[in-house]
C-alpha cells in the first residue's frame, strides 16, 4: 500500500543556502503531522513547496500514488492543498465575505451579488464552526479570528491537506484551545494536517507523527507515542540542551531604574503603577487585548495620548517622546517584527545597527568596521542562520528575523530594556540562548521588563510577574508563588478558589 | 574572465551602463553625417572660423564631415544638458528613497532662477549696483538662488510633515504656487544682463566646447550624494524611513526630521541646477524648467530608485539622467519631431517602472524556479 502523501528527495536551494536537502518522508491520511526544526531548518519552505508557493529544485511529491507538482497556490488549491500562513495574507480593508470569495466573487449583471456573497461566506465559515459576521472588516479581527477565516477559506474550498505554519505563535491561550478543537474535528473528518510549530507541548498534545528537520536535512519521522520531547530536541539541534538556571536571581537588586506612576491611556490601560530595579527581570503577563503591548509602547514614548508619570533613574521622562526615552537609556523590542521591528529591504547588518546608529557614527559617517563587528557578534551569539550579514532580512526565516529584531536593541546597550515577545517563532536552542543573554544583561545591572504570552518563559526568567487584565493590573506574583495556574487565574479574572 | 564579468553584472548599475552603451551605438549608427565648420582658437582665446580658398581663389569656410551623434561638440552638449537634470535627479532620488515624491523641482528651478536673476541683474551692466564689485554680486545672487530653493524645499517638506498629507498632493500644489510666485515677481518678463564674470565662469570651456563647471558640479553632487546615501548615518535613515516608516519610528529615528531633510535636499539640488542655468544661459524667466519634474523623476526611476521607497543609488540616477538626456537629444539628432519628445520620455518612464517590476519578479522567479 502506498502512502497518502509522500515527499521524495525534495531539494530546494536559495542563493547561498540549501534550504532543503534530499528530504523524504511520508504522511498518513487523516493525521496531524508535526514538522519541527531549528530556525531556518526549512520547515516553511517545505510547506510552501507543497502549497505551490515555491517549486522544488528536484524531487517529487506524490499524493495517493500520483506525482503532483503544484506551480501556484491556486494549482495547489485545486489539488486539495491549502496553507495557513503565519504572516496573514488577507486584505484588511475588505470584509470577511469579500476576502473569502475574492478569487471568485459571485456576480449578477456585472455587479457583486452581495446576498450570494454573504450566503457563500456563511457556508464556508460554518464548515469550521465560526460564528462571524461576514460583513466585518478583516482589519478589525483579532489574529486568532483572522486565522479562523483563513482556515475557513481552506476547508470551504474543499482542501484535503492543510499546512499550518506556526499557527499559534500569536494566539491567546483561549484561541489556541479553540484552534486545537477545530484541528481535532477536521482530523475526524478525514483531513490531513501538516503542523509546524516550535512549541513542543503542542506537538505532543495534538499530533500523531513528528518529522524533524535539521539544516534542510530530514533527521527522523516517528510516531509521537514512540518519542519524547528531549529526544526530539536533541534530534533538532544535534546536541543536548542544558537547562540554564538564571543567575540574576541570586544577586542583590540595585536601585529602582524604571518607575511608572498612574499611567493611563484611554481605551488601552488605566492607572498602571510598576517599577523595575537594576538587575531585575519583571514579567508582564495577560491575555491578548489586556493592554500589554500598548503599555510598553507608551513607556517608550510611542503613545502621544498617555497621562501619568514615568521616571527613569528618578528623573521624570517627558511623555510621548521617543527621543527622551532613548536618551534616558530606554529601548523597546516591539512585538511585530515585520511591521515594527525590521526594515525588510535592508540587510542584517544594517538592521542590527539601526537603533545603535548614533553610537556607531563618527562625524556623521557610519563606522563600517564597528558596525560589522557588532552585527556579527550578535548574529553569532543568537545563532542567526543567514548566508551572510549582507543578506536582506526579507530572505530570512521567521525565527531568524526575530533574532535580528532582538539583536537590534541588544546592540544599543540600553539600561532599561522593554521586550515584547522576545522569542516569538524562535526555536528551542536559540530560545535558551536568548534567555541566557537576558540573564546576563540582568546580571550586568540592566532593568528588563518582558512581555510574553508564553507563561513558561516568564516563569523561568522573571523575579516577579505583573498580570494585566483589561488594562488594569490584576495582580503581581512573586517568584516563590509562580505557577501557571495562579497566573492564568489572574489573567482570566477567575476568582481564586482557595 | 567570467568571474570578472559576473562581478560586473552583480554591480547594480551595470544594466544601466549597458543601456547607455546600446543607446550610444544606436545613435551613432542611425545619426548620419553632418558637415560642420572648423573653428580655431586664437591666441586671445576667441574662437574663429577657419577659411580656405577654393580653386577659384574664393575664401570658403573649411568644414569637416562628422557623425551627428558621435562628435566632440555634441557629446559636450550632452554632458552639459545631462548635468542640469542629473543634479536635480540626485535630490529627487533622496526623496524617492525616503518613500516620497517631489513634483516641485521644475517650479523651484524657475523660482530660484528668477530670484537669483533679479539679484544678479542689479550687479550687471544695466543694474543699479553696477559699480560695486562683481564678486559681491555673484555671491549674493548665488546665495539668493540657493537660499530660495532651500526655503521652497523646507516649505513643502514642512507642510508634508505637519499636515501628514501625501507628498504628491502637497508638491502638486507647491509646483503651481512656486511657479506662480516666479511669474508674479517678474511679471512674466525675462531677466538678464548679469555680471560678465559670472557668465564667463560658468561658461568656461575646456577642449572642444565642453562646459567644465556644470559637469564638475554634477560630479561633485554625485559624489556628495553617493557619500550621503551610502556612508552617512543620515543616509541610512533615509533608506530606513522609505523601507518601513513604522519600524524606523520604533528604532528611534526622527521620521519627521528625515522627511523634512529630504525635501530640503531636493530643493537645494534644484537650486544648484538653477544657478548653473543662470550662468550658462544668462537669463531667466518664470517659464523656465517647465516639465523638468517629468525628466527628473524619469531619470531617478530609470536609474533604479524605487517609487515604493527604500531602494536607489546616486550613481544609478545620474546614469538614469544620462539615458533620459540621450533619448531627448537622440530625438533631435534623428530628426524626429520635437513634439514626440514628451511622448517618448513618458513611455520610457513607464517602461522603466515595468522593467523594475519585471526585475523584482524575475528575482523572485529565480528564487523559486526549478534549476533544470
Ligand atoms: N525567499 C527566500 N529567499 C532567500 N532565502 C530564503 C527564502 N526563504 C527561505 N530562505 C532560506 O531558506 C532557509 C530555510 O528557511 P525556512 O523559512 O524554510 O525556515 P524555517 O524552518 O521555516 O524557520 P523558522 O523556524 O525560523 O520559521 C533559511 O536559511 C532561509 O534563510
Ligand atoms: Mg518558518
Amino acid at each position: 500500500m502506498s502512502a497518502y502523501l509522500e515527499f521524495r528527495k525534495i531539494t530546494k536551494r536559495f542563493p547561498g543556502v540549501l534550504a532543503l536537502d534530499d528530504v523524504s518522508f511520508t504522511v498518513e491520511r487523516g493525521t496531524c503531522h508535526a514538522l519541527i526544526g531549528e530556525n531556518g531548518a526549512g520547515k516553511s519552505t517545505l510547506g510552501k513547496i507543497l502549497a505551490g508557493v515555491y517549486t522544488a529544485d528536484s524531487g517529487q511529491i506524490q499524493l495517493e500514488g500520483r506525482v503532483i507538482a503544484p506551480v501556484s497556490p491556486l494549482a495547489a488549491r485545486e489539488l486539495g492543498v491549502a496553507m495557513v500562513h503565519q504572516e496573514l495574507a488577507f486584505c484588511p480593508n475588505l470584509s470577511v465575505a469579500e476576502n473569502l470569495c475574492l478569487g471568485d466573487l459571485p456576480r449578477r449583471a456585472g455587479f457583486v451579488d452581495r446576498a450570494a456573497l454573504r450566503a457563500r461566506a456563511r457556508t464556508m465559515l460554518a464548515t469550521v464552526g465560526a460564528d462571524l459576521d461576514p460583513d466585518t472588516l478583516i482589519g478589525t479581527l483579532s489574529t486568532g479570528r483572522e486565522q479562523l477565516v483563513q482556515i475557513a477559506a481552506a476547508v470551504g474550498t474543499g482542501a484535503q491537506i492543510i499546512v499550518m505554519d506556526e499557527p499559534t505563535s500569536s494566539l491567546s491561550a483561549g484561541e489556541t484551545a479553540e484552534l486545537f478543537r477545530l484541528i481535532r474535528t477536521l482530523k475526524a473528518r478525514g483531513l490531513t494536517l501538516i503542523y509546524v510549530s516550535h512549541r513542543m507541548e503542542e506537538l505532543f498534545a495534538l499530533c500523531d507523527h513528528i518529522t524533524v528537520l535539521r539544516d534542510g536535512r530530514h533527521i527522523a519521522t516517528e510516531p509521537i507515542p514512540a518519542t519524547q520531547p528531549t529526544r526530539v530536541v536533541s534530534q533538532m539541534i544535534g546536541r543536548e540542551l542544558r537547562a540554564h538556571a538564571p543567575a540574576h536571581l541570586a544577586r542583590e537588586l540595585g536601585p529602582v531604574r524604571l518607575e511608572v506612576k498612574n499611567l493611563s491611556s484611554a481605551g488601552a490601560f488605566n492607572e498602571i503603577n510598576l517599577n523595575v530595579r537594576a538587575g531585575e527581570i519583571v514579567g508582564v503577563a495577560g491575555i491578548v487585548g489586556a493592554g500589554r503591548s500598548e503599555l510598553v509602547q507608551a513607556i517608550f514614548g510611542l503613545d502621544p495620548a498617555v497621562s501619568g508619570h514615568i521616571l527613569v533613574d528618578d528623573q521624570t521622562l517627558p511623555l510621548g517622546s521617543i527621543e527622551h526615552a532613548l536618551t534616558a537609556g530606554l529601548g523597546l523590542v516591539p512585538e511585530d517584527r515585520k511591521r515594527q521591528g525590521l526594515i525588510l529591504g535592508l540587510n542584517c547588518r544594517e538592521n542590527t545597527a539601526l537603533a545603535a546608529l548614533p553610537l556607531l557614527t563618527r562625524l556623521g559617517f557610519v563606522r563600517r568596521k564597528a558596525e560589522s563587528a557588532l552585527a556579527s557578534k550578535y548574529a553569532q551569539r543568537l545563532r542567526v542562520k543567514t548566508p551572510s550579514l549582507e543578506t536582506l532580512t526579507a530572505g530570512l526565516s521567521g525565527g531568524n528575523q526575530q533574532k535580528i529584531a532582538l539583536a537590534k536593541w541588544l546592540a544599543r546597550d540600553c539600561d532599561v530594556l522593554l521586550i515584547d515577545e522576545p522569542t516569538r517563532g524562535v526555536d528551542v536552542g536559540a530560545k535558551a540562548e536568548i534567555y541566557q543573554l537576558l540573564d546576563e544583561l540582568a546580571c550586568e545591572g540592566k532593568a528588563l521588563l518582558v512581555v510574553s504570552s508564553e507563561l513558561p518563559e516568564l516563569i523561568g526568567l522573571c523575579r516577579r510577574i505583573i498580570v494585566l487584565r483589561a488594562g488594569h493590573i490584576a495582580g503581581e506574583v512573586a517568584r516563590a508563588a509562580f505557577s501557571e495556574a495562579t497566573l492564568m487565574q489572574l489573567m482570566a479574572g477567575v476568582p481564586d478558589a482557595a | 574572465m567570467f568571474a570578472r564579468l559576473r562581478v560586473f553584472f552583480r554591480f547594480q548599475e551595470s544594466g544601466l551602463l549597458l543601456v547607455i552603451l546600446a543607446l550610444g551605438v544606436l545613435l551613432t549608427v542611425f545619426a548620419g553625417k553632418v558637415r560642420t565648420p572648423v573653428f580655431e582658437r586664437a591666441a586671445d582665446g576667441m574662437r574663429t572660423r577657419v577659411f580656405t580658398t577654393d580653386a577659384n581663389g574664393e575664401r570658403i569656410p573649411l568644414t569637416v564631415e562628422k557623425n551627428k551623434f558621435l562628435n566632440a561638440q555634441n557629446l559636450a552638449q550632452l554632458a552639459k544638458d545631462t548635468s542640469f537634470i542629473a543634479v536635480m535627479a540626485v535630490g529627487m532620488a533622496v526623496v524617492i528613497i525616503a518613500g516620497g515624491i517631489d513634483l516641485t523641482v521644475g517650479a523651484i528651478y524657475a523660482l530660484a532662477s528668477v530670484v537669483g536673476a533679479l539679484v544678479l541683474h542689479r550687479y550687471g551692466a544695466e543694474g543699479l549696483a553696477t559699480t560695486s564689485s562683481p564678486v559681491q554680486g555673484i555671491l549674493l545672487g548665488a546665495g539668493a538662488c540657493l537660499g530660495v530653493a532651500c526655503l521652497c524645499g523646507l516649505f513643502t517638506g514642512g507642510l508634508i510633515v505637519t499636515l501628514g498629507v501625501h507628498p504628491f498632493i502637497i508638491t502638486l500644489g507647491g509646483m503651481a504656487i512656486f511657479r506662480g510666485i516666479a511669474f508674479v515677481i517678474t511679471k512674466g518678463q525675462s531677466v538678464g544682463a548679469f555680471p560678465v564674470a559670472f557668465r564667463d565662469f560658468v561658461r568656461f570651456e575646456v577642449g572642444d566646447g565642453l562646459s567644465f563647471v556644470p559637469l564638475m558640479s554634477m560630479v561633485v553632487v554625485l559624489i556628495v550624494g553617493w557619500i550621503f546615501l551610502s556612508r552617512l548615518a543620515a543616509g541610512r535613515r533615509v533608506y530606513a524611513v522609505g523601507g518601513n516608516e513604522l519600524a524606523a519610528r520604533f528604532s528611534g529615528i526622527r521620521v519627521e526630521r528625515v522627511k523634512l531633510g529630504v525635501y530640503l535636499i531636493s530643493g537645494l539640488c534644484a537650486g544648484i541646477a538653477a544657478l548653473l542655468s543662470l550662468g550658462y544661459y544668462g537669463a531667466a524667466t518664470s517659464g523656465d524648467g517647465q516639465g523638468y519634474e517629468l525628466n527628473v523623476i524619469a531619470a531617478a526611476v530609470v536609474g533604479g530608485a524605487s517609487l515604493t521607497g527604500g531602494r536607489g543609488s546616486a550613481l544609478g540616477v545620474v546614469l538614469g539622467a544620462l539615458i533620459i538626456q540621450m533619448i531627448s537629444s537622440g530625438i533631435v539628432i534623428l530628426g524626429i519631431d520635437q513634439n514626440y519628445s514628451q511622448i517618448i520620455i513618458g513611455s520610457v518612464v513607464i517602461a522603466a517602472v515595468v522593467l523594475d517590476h519585471l526585475n523584482t519578479w524575475l528575482a523572485r522567479r529565480r528564487l523559486t524556479a526549478t534549476a533544470h
